[in-house]
């Protein structure tokens, strides 16, 4: 841990109306400059994660940023910029005012129009947040947090309230924004996590479960679950009799990794569904063993028919396995 | 031209205009009430009101073929009245459509028209007197009482004390009903004491604001009996629970995400409680606000058992001391030394002036256009 990073260690319970408590108990440290996806399901606590860094919840433990002890300080105090998934823009104000609204608060901000334009929404400064779209209200509610120059900024799936093409263009741009600002980004969303992560921290059930790059999570699952959140296959050993060495218990394989060819072929599987999925086919074979079947799925650009029977190779590289559930 | 898309003259309403339609309704009423009136059988705009209502809906869900049906409906409706001469049958009739649309068909476009029978027999309940009340006052009596100086000496008071009472309500009030919003141990408490005025019948409420601000109690240097001061202090106590209520409606309204972002971009609790959350509750609150003033407008017993003439205090438009009663005070005690008449016409300039206030906040409240 550098002094100059975001750094996080803290233990809350959280109770609602008519739920279970829940305990949230993560330790990650956000370098300066990076951005560190926080993966997880729905439910997984990562939304009061970050709520919790904000500074909204009370916890155990401590939050410091570039060595300044954040654990008491209120979350106006604490240097963050925020960014919700359901935007969160005044109503009642106007898009330049939204962007102004935290300049009185800090002393080195960018002029709200200079942002708005930066951002490709300068033409909306005078109107309200309601007559705006989804995309629109997201670059407005990243220009607000952007103005008061944060230390650090925090983001809550802003990217899963908008429809795929706004998603896919304001993702890409999101990759230069977040360039060089320390950042904290909440998804449950594997390809943004991958396209925006320096590294990524998965959380389940209240509990980081792994950190590290996207190439290390993706392509060395901790557990079955990392594995399987993170689009690969898991499959129990014994379903792939003609491939295990008999010690695992569950093996994990990306789809983009499983290889269809006859001449190399491990064993034998049926076709069961082919889906288009952009440029490529999701090929979802049925592998059986006898005892029971499972299934296992593929990526191909030249698909074989429902029905077929294919020639199978998971390369042992890229096979991770794990003797512990 | 504006299409709505709630209530009941849907159809007309996309054909001619929101605004049109209102105005062409409130007019047909008007002169059929003033001819019914004419020819003295009130009855008569009442069987009016429920038919046009009646083929309003059916005009907007079933055309003109329904239009006909409500219409000779209400005309064998006003030949059974005329038979049997009673008022019941008014309501009886629209009882018994609703009850053949409830045990007939699922989804019957006469669904809507039983709802506004049904409606139109309170509305006319409420609206028929109210517009008897003001035809049958002497027109004489009433400007004469206009021009008395006791009158507008006791409209002032009627005005200006509750306005104190609501103001009074709302410094304290808003504060209140915040923090119930954010919720606090011992809740259920204090909500319980905040909506007890409710409860206490206004005579009683009189008597509590007399044994706690009276002589000998916890604020005995203030004198409240026959006194402004309390006036205003039993005028808040009955009309505090409107306020509260209203303006904690209103923050609950407002999303807690909104104060969020707000002290996440710097903002402290108070500043984003001043440019966020209040902002975004004024509506409300100045809701409540003319709601309160309402109810202390027209506050009797407690006023009666306080400040049954309230004696020597400097009146708001003159700055001169001057003694005056409450609205509804002065009227009873019209009522009982003077007769009807005479307390009819005082109460018919209290009836225009509330209003008139009330439309004028209204108006202002609203920046959409309007009261229709």
């Amino acid at each position: 841990m550098t002094s100059d990073s975001l750094d996080v260690d803290v233990r809350a319970r959280f109770t609602a109306e008519g739920t279970e408590p829940f305990t949230v108990d993560a330790e990650l440290s956000v370098r300066e400059g990076e951005t560190l996806v926080v993966l997880g399901p729905s439910g997984s606590g990562k939304t009061l994660l970050l709520e919790t860094v904000a500074g909204f919840h009370a916890h155990e433990g401590h939050i410091s940023h570039r060595g300044r002890d954040l654990t008491g300080t209120p979350p106006e105090k604490r240097g963050f910029g925020f960014v919700f998934q359901d935007y969160a823009l005044f109503p009642h104000l106007t898009v330049r005012e939204n962007v102004a609204f935290g300049s009185r608060y800090h002393d080195d901000t960018t002029d709200p129009d200079e942002l708005l334009a930066e951002l490709g929404v300068s033409d909306l400064a005078d109107r309200t947040p309601k007559t705006l779209s989804g995309g629109e209200q997201q670059r407005v509610a990243l220009a607000r947090s952007l103005a008061i120059h944060p230390e650090a900024l925090l983001l809550d799936e802003p990217l899963s309230a908008l429809d795929v093409p706004t998603r896919q263009t304001l993702r890409a741009d999101l990759v230069d924004l977040l360039d060089g600002v320390t950042s904290l980004y909440v998804t449950h969303n594997r390809t943004t996590a991958r396209a925006l992560a320096d590294r990524i921290a998965v959380m389940h059930d209240g509990q980081l479960v792994q950190v590290g790059t996207p190439e290390e999570v993706f392509e060395s699952p901790v557990s079955p679950f990392v594995a399987r959140f993170t689009g690969a296959n898991v499959l129990s050993e014994s379903a792939l009799s003609a491939v295990g060495d008999g010690e695992a218990e569950m093996v994990a394989i990306r789809p983009e990794h499983v290889v269809l060819d006859p001449a190399t072929a491990d064993f034998e599987a049926a076709v069961e569904r082919v889906v288009r999925e952009d440029a490529t086919f999701r090929v979802s074979l049925s592998v059986g063993n006898g005892v029971g079947e499972t299934t296992l799925d593929a990526f191909s650009d030249d698909p074989p028919a429902v029905g077929d029977t294919v020639g199978v190779r998971l390369p042992s590289r890229r096979v991770t396995r794990f003797t512990t559930t | 031209m504006s299409t709505i898309t709630d209530g009941t003259s849907r159809f007309v309403g996309e054909t001619f205009g929101r605004g049109a339609v209102v105005l062409a309704v409130v007019t047909v009423q008007a002169v059929a009430f003033a001819t019914a009136v004419a020819v003295d059988q009130p009855t008569l705009y009442a069987v009016f009101a429920l038919g046009s209502a009646a083929a309003l809906v059916a005009a907007s869900g079933g055309g003109w073929r329904g239009v006909a049906a409500a219409t000779v409906g209400t005309l064998v409706l006003w030949g059974v009245l005329s038979t049997v001469g009673s008022l019941w049958m008014l309501v009886l009739a629209p009882v018994l459509l609703t009850l053949a649309v409830g045990l007939g068909s699922e989804g019957s476009e006469w669904t809507g028209v039983a709802a506004a029978t049904l409606s139109t027999v309170l509305l006319v309940a409420l609206g028929v007197p109210l517009a008897l009340f003001f035809v049958r006052q002497d027109p004489a009596l009433v400007a004469e009482k206009a021009t008395n100086p006791e009158v507008h000496q006791m409209l002032v008071l009627s005005v200006y004390a509750p306005l104190l009472a609501a103001l009074a309500a709302l410094v304290c009030g808003v504060p209140l009903a915040y923090l119930l919003r954010e919720g606090f141990p011992g809740q259920a408490l204090v909500e319980s004491l905040v909506d007890l005025p409710l409860v206490v019948p206004h005579s009683v409420a009189g008597l509590i604001v007399l044994f706690g601000f009276g002589r000998g109690a916890a604020f005995s240097d203030i004198r409240v009996l026959g006194t402004l001061v309390g006036m205003v202090i039993a005028l808040t106590f009955v009309s505090a629970p409107f306020a509260v209520n209203a303006a904690r409606e209103a923050f609950e309204t407002v999303d807690s995400r909104l104060e969020f972002a707000a002290r996440a971009h710097g903002a402290s609790r108070f500043s984003s409680f001043v440019r966020v959350t209040l902002p975004l509750a004024a509506r409300g609150i100045l809701t409540g606000g003319v709601m309160a003033w309402a109810r202390a407008v027209s506050e009797f017993g407690a006023v009666a058992v306080v400040a049954y003439t309230v004696q020597n205090y400097v009146s708001p438009l003159t700055l001169e001391e001057t003694s005056a009663q409450h609205a509804p005070v002065y009227i009873f005690n019209t009522y009982t030394s003077q007769g009807l008449p005479e307390s009819g016409a005082v109460a018919t300039l209290l009836l225009l002036l509330s209003a008139g206030i009330f439309l004028l906040v209204r108006w202002a409240a609203y920046d959409d256009g309007g009261i229709l």
